[in-house]
């Protein structure tokens, strides 16, 4: 039982960890430096499933963790597409998603970007052939950016995040 | 009958033949596995039987073409709690033959047969649900992909929906339905859920999922077994070990290949590993949804160090790429392993703080305790497995109730609670992860050295009861059970010539999903996301 005014007292859980990754605060901060030239101040993406093994979810969501806690570089989150500039679309196109995932990309308003996310969002990756999956994202969505990996690291999306907007100014 | 048979398993004979006078067809035997063949009439009188004597019924599958028969073979896995050998009743169906329906009396059996269903269209006479399962209204008619017939290759989609998925209906006054999904508020996997609710409280609860089916049963036909290692490992992202893991072992034991002790111990290392960061992520999960990010923060960062220290280890932060029938593809570097045992030290202090100070919130507790309940009566009849059983007092572990690899010889502490709640949920799993700190650092105490790869390769074989069939590779079939971060998962191959010919897969996702529509039931809506992560389930590994 830890006492509660410790929590005034004591040094926050925390302080203790020093984690400071050089390469990943450069891609951050021209990240951040760009966003205002196109997006105002800030960047906001709509996470989309389209039919991933669910690791790109993970590494996606670990952006936000202490680690890299992307926000800080004007990267957020959004729950709805209709707030979204970027739709960050993960996994194979499944046939039972299909619908759903163009929806979705029909509710964001203009102007509007899609980054496809891992091998099986790029072209199917190792589902291509099945009678499950239509392929890659482009199959169904005008994808402007593609990050390969499986499934790509934080520090790879966040560089894809990168030629995202670097390509938006353009 | 000159197989050797274990104590265990001649009483398995026993039960089934003193249900009727009549010796059971032995189909085959392996290590805690018995496949007994059963005519239909013998089964209808079986299984009710089988549910009185506490069997419960883990795995219902089907092939087509099995051994020299034409037709379909339905697979029903029974297994007694604690006991390791599991029954496995094999029934040969005639040609357009259909199968009675046992999901009366093993409820567990209705995602099953809808599953056969949907892939063989096989009819069940009897069921109470017929729906599609993962088959939604986008694919025609008489579409059965697991059929021998139907080459994989794109299809052509359904033009207009055929048949409409029914939600259930609850109707009366104040009730209203909220839909919510495929796709989520968050960065999660797509899967629908429509809750019926009285104003607050939920009414009732009914989930959709199979948004995700990717058809991987199908694309491992014909495929080697190394090749399929990498879909095993796209099952379900933080249990690609876990897959790949039981995808070899039931390789191996088709094979007859004796894993290196070395490769067993690295094996149930990285296993532990990917607990660890998976029970951690739903712990983090747990406290965010109460709005505790002092307690969340820290079990993220050690979270993302176990990302990194699996880098480490493999090259990947997932653990991919390195797992193989017959071993391991490559060693791990001796330099990698001296460092796990500080930094495990390091990772203990840090998280018995955020665990202490979790523990010591009263905000904390009320929101956790009594909050989506399982009851214990549950889990049997649907099969639930993994830390939502043990918080639910039931103590089964795959890893101690049928140890494989290196877990013969090194167990893991149980851990178990008796309330089903939020709190214990969250409770097991801190047990859990403290549990692998201890096994991982027994594991990599005095590691034998050698190779990690066994030497007989193209899976031939060098004994065992596989037949070998002109040189080409080995033939025969095998179940794996293995204990995943969120349960037991079922690998199930079958081998003609070395080649893949059915591969299936059932992981506890599948089964511990339907608990969620109990455990739901007069909670209040707020609490649904509490509850959902506390269960943490797989759509991917449920969709295949």
């Amino acid at each position: 039982m830890v006492n509660p005014l410790s929590l005034f007292f004591h040094p926050k859980v925390t302080e203790t960890f020093e984690f400071r990754n050089e390469e990943l605060e450069a891609i951050g901060a021209k990240i951040k430096k760009e966003i205002p030239k196109v997006f105002g101040h800030s960047l906001a993406i709509r996470e989309l499933d389209s039919g991933s093994d669910n690791s790109t979810e993970i590494e996606i969501s670990n952006l936000g963790n202490p680690h890299y806690d992307v926000e800080r570089f004007g990267i957020s989150f959004v729950a709805s597409p209709r707030h979204a500039d970027v739709l960050l679309v993960t996994g194979a196109v499944t046939l039972n998603m299909a619908e759903a995932a163009k929806k979705t990309y029909e509710a964001m308003p203009y102007p509007k970007y899609v980054i496809a996310v891992g091998d099986d969002a790029c072209d199917g990756g190792i589902y291509k052939g099945s009678y499950a999956v239509l392929g890659g994202v482009d199959k169904i969505l005008p994808v402007d950016v593609k990050i390969p990996g499986n499934p790509p690291s934080p520090k790879e999306i966040m560089q894809g995040i990168f030629a995202l907007v670097k390509k938006a100014r353009e | 009958m000159s197989i050797k048979m274990s104590k265990d398993k001649m009483e398995l004979l026993s039960i089934v033949s003193s249900i009727k006078e009549e010796e059971p067809e032995l189909l085959s035997t392996r290590e805690n596995e018995v496949y007994l063949k059963i005519s239909e009439s013998r089964f209808k009188d079986i299984y009710p039987s089988l549910a009185e004597r506490k069997f419960s019924l883990t795995g219902l599958f089907c092939a087509e073409a099995f051994e020299k028969k034409d037709g379909l073979t339905l697979f029903y896995i029974f297994k007694q709690e604690s006991k390791p050998p599991v029954l496995i009743l094999v029934r040969e169906l005639e040609r357009e033959e259909k199968a009675v329906s046992i999901a009366e009396t093993f409820p567990s059996a209705s995602w099953f047969e809808r599953e056969v269903r949907d892939g063989f269209g096989l009819e069940f006479t009897g069921a109470f649900d017929t729906r599609r399962l993962f088959l939604h209204e986008c694919y025609p008619e008489g579409f059965h992909p697991l059929q021998k017939a139907f080459k994989n290759g794109p299809i052509s989609t359904a033009e207009a929906p055929c048949t409409e998925y029914r939600f259930r209906q609850v109707k009366g006054e104040g009730v209203y339905q909220i839909p919510v999904g495929p796709v989520h508020a968050g960065i999660i996997e797509p899967g629908h859920f429509r809750f019926s609710v009285i104003g607050e409280p939920i009414f009732s609860l009914e989930i959709r999922l199979f948004y995700k089916h990717r058809g991987i049963e199908k694309l491992a036909e014909g495929k080697t077994p190394s090749e399929c290692v990498p879909l095993a490992e796209a099952v379900s992202g933080d249990e690609s070990m876990a897959n790949a893991a039981g995808f070899c072992m039931a390789v191996e034991q088709v094979c007859g290949i004796n894993v290196s002790e070395r490769a067993e111990r690295l094996r149930a290392v990285m296993l532990e590993l990917e607990r660890i960061y998976s029970l951690l992520g739903d712990l983090a999960g747990m406290a965010v949804d109460v709005g505790f990010a002092l307690v969340a923060s820290p079990f993220f960062v050690l979270r993302e160090e176990i990302f990194r220290q699996n880098e480490k280890l493999t090259g990947s932060r997932f653990l991919r790429g390195i797992t193989v029938p017959g071993g391991l593809k490559k060693d791990i570097p001796d330099s990698s392993l001296k460092e796990l045992p500080v930094f495990l030290g390091r990772f203990s202090r840090t998280f018995e703080s955020a665990y202490d100070r979790a523990m010591s919130s009263s905000s904390l507790i009320d929101r956790f305790a009594t909050t989506g309940v399982i009851k214990k009566e549950l889990v049997s009849p649907l099969n639930l497995t993994g830390p939502l059983a043990r918080a639910s007092g039931c103590p089964a572990d795959t890893r101690l109730d049928r140890p494989y690899g290196a877990y013969r010889n090194f167990a893991p502490e149980p851990s178990m609670r008796k309330k089903g709640d939020v709190l214990s949920r969250f409770e097991v799993k801190a047990d859990e992860i403290r549990a692998s700190v201890a096994l991982i650092l027994s594991l990599i105490e005095n590691l034998p050295k050698g190779p990690v790869f066994a030497e007989s390769t193209g899976y031939a074989g060098n004994g065992g009861s596989s037949e070998v069939t002109n040189n080409s590779g080995a033939t025969g079939y095998s179940l794996a059970l293995i204990e995943a971060p969120r349960g037991q998962n079922l690998h199930w191959v079958y081998l003609k010539n070395g080649i893949v010919d059915r591969y299936k897969i059932r992981t506890a996702s599948f089964c511990n999903w339907q608990a969620i529509e109990h455990a739901v039931i007069g909670n209040i809506v707020p609490d649904f996301p509490l509850i959902n992560k506390s269960l943490n389930l797989s759509y991917a590994g449920t969709d295949l």
